[in-house]
């Protein structure tokens, strides 16, 4: 009985310590999220922790516990005084309890979190958006604002770059194929269009087209923090590597005047 | 195999001059690619001639794969005999048995133990290769970013197809499953002993690939990119076919072994949790393995046809989800029997009944059941919403089981006196390391989650928790666990502990911090990487050199040990499952007399032991 309630006192309060700890860094657990979509995933990834935490801190303090409370003193192989075999109570709350977190997990965040995204995407919440046609190729993003009449988006240096206004909802194109490409229109491989700071990420297959909404929530930029990018997260050959381009998050006036910009620039 | 009778062994070995067995096995498997491949190109000759093409390359790799068998001795343990002729042929004693084919479970355990060792250690140079090239965030080590990308690739594939596949089913099982079960030998021995060699027939089949030029694809194989690359992808697809066959073939002869050869009073319920996990593992790899070797197939004839299976005139994804289906029941091919081993040496360590037994055994088998229905969860970036549901599910709900594992073994260990020793100690930081795995593994079932770390070093970390901290640790465990038994010696507590300290903290060092790295945007198969990542990165690369020296002090302690230890007294641990009731190590028949068990192996309630060995044909006593 002491030996449970010294335990039970350990793993209580480093279950709260670390719960505690978890609260204060809550919203940089995913380091950088500007998104509602990476809202989500971030507060499902501090919902989980939260309980997750407790769980792995009672075997991990288990496994100390056994190095201290009941190693043998010696190397000598004595039988042990106890040996139980069964005990109903332990068995019946422990696989009571890990049914019970595995369903509130699965409604909460899970199903909670999937029928939001549905919602989300559904079409018919989905006029007015800002639509940005995305082609993936070995190895580039292109981007082109088909309702601004821009065809590429790049930067100064004539880099892929793509701007986006904030708190307006963005749908993405999302198509694998090379434009360039004219005589093998099968030379098109899978790519994963990421981008770590909204908390998306989907998957660019050869053949279909694939939609991905998003609205940004503050304004920042690649060059305030790097996670704000377009990046391929599947690997697609060789110059999977460098299939990144720089993203920005702007104000609505500031997007007005990168569209001017951009018209200006495929003038020529 | 049948000694024959009255002759000494020296006298029929060798039956003829012959070269030794791996130097025939070479020659003969030179002969056959270049017969194999010839002959294709005679009858298919290609534009320009050259005189190897990918589909000949197919051809040749295919006999010389056959020679290489053959000649390691399968043309006398097996063609021979089978066509009626009766080749005198005995296995030498000496150390020569293990450089040939052989039908004896314990020297095949061995020869599996040290292929895949060998395979472990390349592999690991190649990680080693890796994390030197991302200490700096571009290309500085490796000269092109497709060497890179390949090296990635042969480390995932060997390390999947070759270690962690192979090591403790066809290594620690065919050693110990029989023994354990107090049988005389396994049902297909020749089977197990094919299946050896070609282990060594695919690790050098994917060591090679790059001769025909360097693949991108990581392990998986992933289409339309490896119809795309060059032909090193032909060697991969054929190098994993090989090395699946063999697994296939051991599981085959351990599921036929422990159903027919248990010894008497052995019923299901006294099964060894060993045994267990060794079942489980080969119903999924006799389940699975045909599976991912069609797909293979498929690729293989995608790409010499063509056939547009898999591009964006096929179905990409098909090959995805045809990949998985494989791939999610395979890491619990890998974990099954680290499972086991926790629960198969902490009741001895601690000499105390293990708790929840029949928990134990069941958390195997649900898992074995459960992993074959959560593998889109590796493909949510691809699917809808509603898709993503029941996958999300069942794999929250294979966590059930797995805790079933630690509950039996928390169970055992609460007020027990655990003896720390090195496989003891090596027990709870694999029990720690696999714990770290399965709650990120929670975080990666959750859809929203999933979405921002798939592809990342989450996931890197993440299965590296569960395969090396789960298996390979157990699989240190073992090894100093069983080496009174292998060898009849001790090793050194002091070094085993030292090392075992070592490589965890370089473990967790390593691997805890590529979680953060994935949070923070860092994505996988990538040479260079934006420089904000590199700090953190070059953090990881040290540590693991460290996990590397661990591992490779780990190896040469075990040699140590194994040739010059002390001598082990019969039983050190004083264990009671039926591997102690013999000599150590065991006679070519393994026990001198009939085994009968008595009780379970895991009640430590009384002194009594749980089977024993009685002179051959005595009546069983009990009946």
């Amino acid at each position: 009985m002491t030996e449970i309630v010294i335990f039970g006192l350990v793993w209580i309060a480093l279950s709260l310590a670390a719960d505690l700890g978890l609260s204060q860094i809550k919203s940089h657990t995913m380091y950088f999220i500007i998104s509602r979509q990476g809202h989500l995933a971030e507060d499902a990834f501090n919902f989980l922790a939260a309980f997750l935490i407790p769980v792995a801190i009672f075997v991990a303090l288990f496994l100390v516990y056994t190095l201290i409370r009941f190693r043998a003193s010696n190397g000598d192989a004595v039988r042990s005084r106890q040996q139980t075999v069964q005990n109903k109570l332990f068995v019946t709350v422990w696989v009571a309890l890990s049914f019970a977190l595995n369903i509130l997990f699965w409604l909460h965040p899970t199903a909670a979190d999937l029928e939001t995204m549905f919602r989300r995407d559904f079409l018919a919440n989905n006029r007015h958006d800002l639509v940005v046609d995305v082609t993936a190729r070995q190895w580039e993003w292109i981007f082109s604002l088909p309702q601004y009449h821009i065809t590429q988006a790049v930067n100064r240096q004539g880099l892929d770059a793509l701007t986006l206004p904030v708190g307006r909802r963005v749908e993405f194109v999302l198509r694998s194929y090379d434009p360039f490409h004219s005589y093998d229109v099968q030379a098109a491989v899978i790519h994963s269009f990421w981008v770590p700071a909204f908390g998306i990420k989907e998957d660019v297959v050869p053949g279909e087209t694939r939609y991905e909404f998003v609205t940004p929530t503050r304004t920042a930029s690649y060059a305030t923090n790097p996670m704000v990018r377009v990046q391929c997260a599947e690997v697609c050959g060789p110059g999977h590597a460098w299939m990144e381009a720089p993203l920005s998050v702007v104000s609505g006036p500031a997007f007005d005047a990168w569209v001017k910009r951009e018209q200006k620039r495929q003038q020529g | 195999m049948e000694q024959p009778v009255g002759v000494e062994p020296s006298a029929v070995w060798p039956p003829r001059r012959m070269m030794p067995p791996i130097l025939r096995g070479a020659f003969w498997a030179f002969i056959g690619f270049v017969l194999g491949d010839l002959a294709t190109i005679a009858v298919d000759p290609f534009q320009g001639h050259p005189l190897v093409t990918e589909i000949s390359a197919l051809f040749g790799w295919a006999m010389a794969v056959i020679g290489w068998v053959l000649g390691v001795g399968a043309w006398e343990g097996v063609v021979l005999p089978l066509a009626g002729f009766s080749e005198p042929w005995a296995e030498p004693t000496d150390m020569r048995r293990y450089f040939q084919f052989s039908v004896d479970h314990k020297v095949i355990g061995i020869q599996y133990l040290v292929s895949s060792t060998a395979t472990f250690f390349i592999a690991g140079g190649l990680a080693m290769a890796i994390r030197y090239e991302l200490m700096q965030p571009y290309l500085h080590f490796f000269r092109y970013p497709d060497q890179y990308l390949t090296a990635v690739g042969i480390h995932g594939t060997l390390m999947m197809f070759s270690v962690a596949t192979v090591a403790l089913l066809g290594g620690l099982g065919n050693y110990f499953v029989p023994l354990m079960i107090g049988a005389k030998g396994t049902v297909f021995p020749r089977l197990s002993g094919i299946g050896h060699w070609l282990v060594p027939a695919g690790v050098a089949t994917i060591i090679l690939s790059p001769l025909l030029g360097y693949w991108t694809t990581g392990w998986r194989g992933y289409e339309p990119l490896a119809s795309q690359d060059p032909g090193g992808i032909v060697f991969y697809y054929l190098g994993v076919f090989a090395l699946t066959l063999s697994s296939l073939f051991v599981s085959l002869n351990l599921t036929v072994t422990i159903i027919f050869n248990r010894a008497r009073g052995l019923t299901w319920a006294r099964l060894p949790l060993f045994a267990w996990g060794m079942i489980a593992v080969s119903i999924l790899n006799l389940i699975w393995l045909p599976e991912i070797q069609m797909t293979f197939v498929m690729g293989l004839l995608d790409r010499l046809v063509p056939m547009n299976l898999f591009n964006g005139v096929g179905n990409p994804l098909s090959y995805l989800s045809m990949f998985w289906l494989f791939g999610h029941p395979e890491v619990y091919i890998i974990v099954l029997p680290a499972f086991a081993l926790w629960n198969e040496i902490i009741p001895v360590m601690a000499q105390k009944s293990l708790f929840a037994r029949s928990g134990a055994i069941i958390g195997i088998l649900f898992v074995m059941i459960l992993s074959g229905l959560v593998w889109a969860h590796h493909m949510f970036t691809n699917m809808r919403y509603s898709e993503m549901f029941p996958f999300s599910f069942f794999t929250e709900m294979i966590s059930i089981p797995t805790g079933f594992a630690f509950m039996a073994a928390i169970g055992t260990l609460w007020r027990a006196r655990f003896r720390v020793s090195t496989p003891g100690l090596l027990i709870l930081m694999s029990m720690f390391n696999f714990l770290i795995g399965g709650i990120t593994g929670v975080f990666l079932a959750d859809p929203p989650i999933n979405l921002q770390v798939h592809d990342t070093f989450f996931v890197v970390a993440h299965f590296h928790y569960t395969i090396i901290g789960g298996m390979v640790f157990s699989w240190v465990a073992a090894m100093y666990y069983w080496l009174p038994k292998l060898s009849g010696r001790l090793y050194s507590e002091f070094w085993g502990k030292a090392l075992a300290i070592v490589i965890f903290i370089g473990f967790n060092g390593a691997f805890s911090q590529m979680f953060l790295l994935g949070l923070h945007g860092m994505n996988r198969w990538v040479p260079a990487y934006p420089a904000y990542l590199q700090p953190m990165n070059y953090e990881v690369s040290l540590f693991a050199f460290l996990l590397g020296l661990g591992f490779l002090g780990h190896l040469i302690h075990i040699s140590w040990a194994w040739r010059s230890g002390p001598r082990s007294p019969e039983n050190p641990w004083h264990g009671r499952t039926l591997e102690w009731l013999t000599a150590s190590p065991p006679p070519p028949h393994n026990f001198d007399g009939e085994v009968l068990v008595r009780r379970g192996f895991y009640l430590y309630d009384s002194d009594q032991p749980a089977g024993v060995v009685l002179p051959e044909s005595t009546p069983d006593p009990a009946r």
